[in-house]
């Protein structure tokens, strides 16, 4: 008799063990070569996991923020794609000078745009995929998304991806309630190229991320 | 509105015209061929905002509780899901129908009479709909873009829309204007706008922040919402914006090779 229950504890424990190795492979490294719906999916997991841990984000410190974007959000986007295409034509007058240090700007706008959004992210905060409705062999691809937070609406967000041969998916384009990020500036940018150049649109945009 | 407040406006959208105030854009948009008389409403409505709607939303916000908040604007929105239903029914979206009429039900019995959002809470997505939309449906095209005193943007048909709503939101008794106490009815209005311009907010900060334009980007932002609301769920043509109409040749250039410096933080 002692000795099975001396077992039981042990099966116990160890279903204990084997649980919480489960619990922490559940949030899976987000494979860039894999489904791109499930890349978006752990994507963002990884990202709300580090959210809801870290305390100092709560407080709007935007070089902390930036930091985590980083390292947890900038290696699964493709900012450069974005940026050429919300500068459309223009894009091939720039210089590669200029095309970088557009890029940098148009991220650090971006990072600024969706800090106010991850400070937002409480405990409560989950992301849900929906069905996937694209050729899951097709290299330009929509994975949409539902993220619920405690309290208010949940919110559709849909992501864009591309994929490419040496780094796989990457998102170049987002969607909030209908409304696409790109579609969203190019009209900006080319207002702003046609009367400054593209030096003021650079510019203008790093005026708003002081 | 009073007759004043009518002729006011009227003088400065003519002081608008003839003015700087309206000079010709630089950078066209064949949707917004008002460019010019749009940016002087904008202006104007800005303006407004800026010395009376937003400083009593802020004043709201910050005199009253959150969950009393958050009860008002429950309230409000369970009433609208009414005509978000009917117009859902009129467009022939039946299952959006269904699901919006369920979502009343349930928030108004067990939400409390839409105090509390419980059907969100349990995961039924609100739809939200107008008659502009209906309209959309029905095929009748948006028309020029068109920024309306104090109500912000639209177009020539949302515009029609929201004639639609007022009237037929009353005849359900979806909004306040089904109210025959006139002092009871203009205080749920002045709320309903307080509420509406409250849980904005945050919204009109991030515009503040983030728009290089605040014109455009609210143009361009609403012309895609609506768009999206007219094709509905159902995605299908024209649901992805098509980048390349400009910029077709590009592709000739290789898969940029350059992507590495995009990497390096820009700060």
């Amino acid at each position: 008799m002692r000795i099975s229950a001396f077992s039981l504890l042990q099966r116990l424990f160890l279903a204990a063990i084997i649980g919480l190795m489960a619990a922490a492979a559940a949030h899976a490294k987000p494979d860039a070569h894999g489904a791109p719906d499930k890349f978006v999916l752990d994507a963002a997991n990884e990202a709300l996991d580090v959210l809801k841990a870290d305390s100092k984000l709560k407080s709007g410190d935007l070089a902390h923020i930036n930091q985590v974007v980083d390292t947890y959000i900038l290696p699964y986007v493709n900012f450069r794609k974005t940026t050429q295409l919300a500068a459309g034509r223009y894009w091939r007058q720039a210089t590669p000078e200029q095309q970088t240090a557009l890029a940098n700007a148009f991220r650090g706008t971006l990072v600024r745009t969706y800090s106010g959004a991850l400070t937002n992210v409480s405990q409560n905060t989950s992301i849900k995929l929906l069905p996937f409705r694209d050729d899951p062999n097709a290299d330009d691809v929509v994975v949409r998304s539902l993220i619920t937070q405690s309290n208010g609406q949940p919110v559709g967000v849909d992501y864009r991806l591309e994929k490419d041969s040496q780094q796989g998916w990457r998102i170049y384009d987002m969607n909030v309630e209908g409304i696409w990020l790109i579609q969203n500036y190019r009209n900006q940018f080319a207002q702003q190229i046609e009367q400054s150049g593209i030096d003021g649109l650079i510019k203008a945009l790093n005026q708003r991320n002081q | 509105m009073t007759m004043p407040t009518y002729t006011r406006l009227a003088s400065i959208l003519a002081v608008c015209a003839l003015t700087a105030g309206c000079a010709a854009p630089s950078n066209p948009d064949p949707r917004d061929p008002w460019e010019g008389f749009n940016r002087g409403v904008y202006k104007f409505n800005d303006t407004v905002d800026r010395a009376l709607f937003k400083p009593v939303a802020q004043a709201y916000t910050y005199v009253t509780p959150e969950p009393v908040r958050s009860c008002v604007h429950n309230m409000f929105s369970n009433v609208r899901d009414l005509w978000s239903a009917t117009n859902s029914f009129l467009q022939g979206r039946g299952h959006d129908f269904v699901n919006t009429l369920g979502r009343f039900l349930f928030n108004t019995t067990m939400g409390v009479g839409g105090c509390f959002d419980v059907a969100s809470a349990n995961g039924a997505r609100k739809i939200p709909n107008d008659f502009g939309t209906t309209l959309g449906v029905w095929g009748i095209g948006q028309g020029p873009y068109l920024v309306l005193p104090f109500w912000g943007a639209s177009t020539v048909r949302d515009g029609v829309g929201l004639i639609g709503d007022l009237q037929g939101g009353s005849y359900i008794y979806s909004n306040p204007s089904a109210i025959d106490n006139v002092p009871i009815r203009n205080s749920l209005w002045g709320l309903d706008v307080v509420d509406a311009r409250a849980s904005l907010l945050d919204t009109t900060d991030m515009v503040d922040r983030v728009a290089l334009d605040p014109y455009s980007f609210i143009r361009d932002a609403y012309l895609q919402r609506r768009a999206a609301m007219v094709r509905g769920n159902a995605g299908g043509e024209g649901s992805l914006p098509d980048y390349s109409i400009d910029d077709e040749d590009d592709a000739e250039s290789p898969a940029q090779p350059a992507a590495a410096p995009a990497a390096t933080p820009a700060q």
